[in-house]
């Protein structure tokens, strides 16, 4: 970071990047006296590529080519574009194919939150620079976080046949269902995941957390009777509930002048918020009992609008996410066969899935044959960018009393509150704050 | 055990390097690390292995094409050689956190790629395409030296 004079009576900071967010964006904060006059944050180039890079394809494509988008959550993508494509073909998955689609998923809510919570955003909290400083002296905090993730991992691996990249799951299912042994390899360690991620948000909760609340309108799916993760309606905490593919008759995005960026707004309410805070909010009583304790032991209360006690509620949520592994392994049936096979037929389908960040929303247009003719894909952090401007606009305004070095953290941190996910997109941050 | 770790995204420009140069070693028989996007998958897979070689793409403001070799030796790698792939954790901080828990290799060399274009759909360079046969070869050579 340089701080250095940029004329008379302005300042400029810069940093190179911003540590522990995925990818690059920029961001610009104008402060004239004490009036924050800008706040531009620019993380996320929506995927006109791979939109582009489907139309042309096959239907049963979408899944493995859409997976590239992001490392972290290729299910999110996967589940998604199955769900459009299975919508198309008029295919409902048996009820073990979905809970084994279930099952991979918590895999990735643990491993995704697990590096959030523990290696990117805690380091914020305990005063450090990042995982690495707090390695040194908290070797047992990275420690747990990478058995814990390795716990996700190995679901993926198992039920996905690869940590990387699932290759077993497809439009109609699975192609092989794993074996009740198989599956029951998994238990011991997500047992002990499920007590050290207990531990571990009573530990986040205890952190000391900025006074800032922000009355968001929450966006999630909606499930009765699951903790929504796979399939729902979308619903939001300003009433309404609505199939996903009335999405767009709903949402818009609008293209911001400034950068590749789009804004999504959802009618009559303007910016909102997708992600843990959002689904905690709109689908709290759905999580398991255990859940739900922890969730009041630790205070989080039944709506939680601190944006900073996000990490609480995704610890909440890998808790959850473990739980409901385990409760899906013992009930698990193999299905036979694995899956439907999709048959093509021309029309539009639309899939939503909650990531780990929040609702990733598929369009998909397919003629008769199969092939792709239209793809239409918004990923939760392009959701929540405007909210996270509104939520930088009234953290600044809130900290200008702190000197430039302390703010731009406090700006990235508020950033990182969001688990941003970047990698889409983008390679450096670009922060820069101006005081007139 | 001597093993390449080869990072970036094939969608983005002269990110692809890595997997380009991770397919040809593949395609010889070297053992390479998968991690995709996520370097700390790597923590467990490279401990204690005698030499990793890392590739990727870098953006230091050298030449495009130019091929860069640092032997990390006991020191953080540097960050000024500006690795760019798309990393939640990068492997700088990977290679930093694994030497503090006891998860790291006992050798690491980086070799870096300097790319120009970065963005999603861009072809790669032409600088970094004629580039990425020879930096194969001289991997897979500091892989096998030694028998590993």
């Amino acid at each position: 970071m340089s701080d250095e004079p940029r004329s008379s009576g302005t300042r400029e900071i810069r940093t190179d990047y911003l540590a522990r967010v995925e990818g690059e964006g920029a961001m610009l904060v104008r402060v004239r006296g004490d009036e924050v006059e800008e706040v531009q944050f620019k993380i996320f180039e929506p995927p006109r590529f791979f939109e582009a890079l489907l139309r042309g394809r096959q239907f049963t494509e979408a899944p493995d080519i859409t997976a590239r988008i992001c490392g972290i959550c290729p299910i999110a993508y996967i589940a998604s574009s199955c769900n459009a494509m299975e919508a198309v073909c008029g295919i409902e998955l048996p009820e073990q194919v979905r809970l084994l689609r279930r099952l991979i998923y918590c895999g990735e809510w643990i491993e995704s939150h697990v590096l959030h919570t523990a290696m990117l955003h805690a380091p914020d909290f305990l005063g450090y620079d990042g995982a690495v400083e707090m390695a040194r002296d908290r070797r047992d905090i990275v420690e747990m976080a990478l058995r814990l993730k390795k716990a996700g991992n190995e679901v993926m691996r198992v039920v996905g046949g690869r940590e990387v990249h699932p290759v077993n799951l497809r439009v109609g299912g699975m192609y092989r269902a794993p074996t009740k042994a198989e599956l029951a390899t998994l238990v011991p360690e997500l047992e002990w995941a499920r007590a050290a991620s207990l531990a571990f948000t009573r530990f986040v909760a205890s952190f000391d957390f900025p006074d800032f609340e922000q009355d968001y309108a929450f966006v999630a799916l909606r499930q009765p009777g699951e903790y929504a993760i796979e399939r729902g309606r979308l619903a939001t905490s300003t009433g309404l509930d609505i199939a996903v593919s009335e999405y767009e008759q709903h949402f818009t995005e609008t293209h911001v002048e400034r950068s590749n960026a789009l804004h999504s707004t959802l009618a009559g309410v303007g910016n909102y918020l997708v992600g843990p805070l959002a689904r905690y909010a709109l689908n709290r009583a759905e999580l398991s009992p255990l859940a739900q304790e922890l969730a009041a032991e630790v205070g989080l209360g039944e709506v939680c609008r601190n944006p900073f006690r996000s990490i609480v509620v995704r610890a909440v949520e890998t808790v959850y996410a473990a739980d409901e592994a385990l409760r899906l392994i013992a009930q698990y049936e193999p299905p036979d066969p694995p899956g439907i096979e999709a048959i093509p037929r021309a029309g539009t389908g639309h899939g939503c899935t909650e990531a780990p960040r929040g609702i990733c929303w598929h369009r998909y247009e397919i003629d008769g044959e199969g092939t792709i003719l239209d793809a239409k894909i918004v990923p939760p952090t392009s959701q929540n960018q405007k909210t996270i401007e509104e939520d930088l606009v009234g953290v600044v305004r809130q900290s200008l009393h702190l000197p430039d070095d302390e703010l731009a953290h406090r700006c990235e941190q508020t950033i990182r509150n969001y688990d941003p996910c970047i990698s889409c997109a983008t390679h450096f941050l670009k922060l820069e704050i101006e005081r007139t | 055990m001597r093993a390449a770790a080869c990072l970036g995204s094939r969608y983005r420009g002269d990110d692809a390097v890595g997997p380009l140069v991770a397919d040809r070693l593949r395609a010889a028989g070297a053992a390479v690390l998968d991690c995709d996007d996520e370097p700390t998958r790597l923590l467990d897979a490279w401990a204690g292995l005698d030499l990793v070689v890392i590739v990727d793409a870098v953006c230091s403001g050298a030449e495009v094409g130019t091929v860069h070799r640092v032997e990390a030796g006991d020191g953080p790698l540097p960050r000024d050689l500006g690795l760019a792939s798309t990393h939640a954790f990068s492997i700088v901080d990977t290679l930093e956190l694994g030497r503090a828990i006891g998860l790291a290799p006992r050798r690491v060399v980086v070799v870096g790629i300097e790319g120009a274009a970065f963005g999603m759909g861009d072809p790669l360079t032409p600088e970094v395409e004629a580039a990425l046969g020879g930096v194969a070869d001289s991997v897979l050579a500091e892989l096998r030296e030694g028998g590993g």
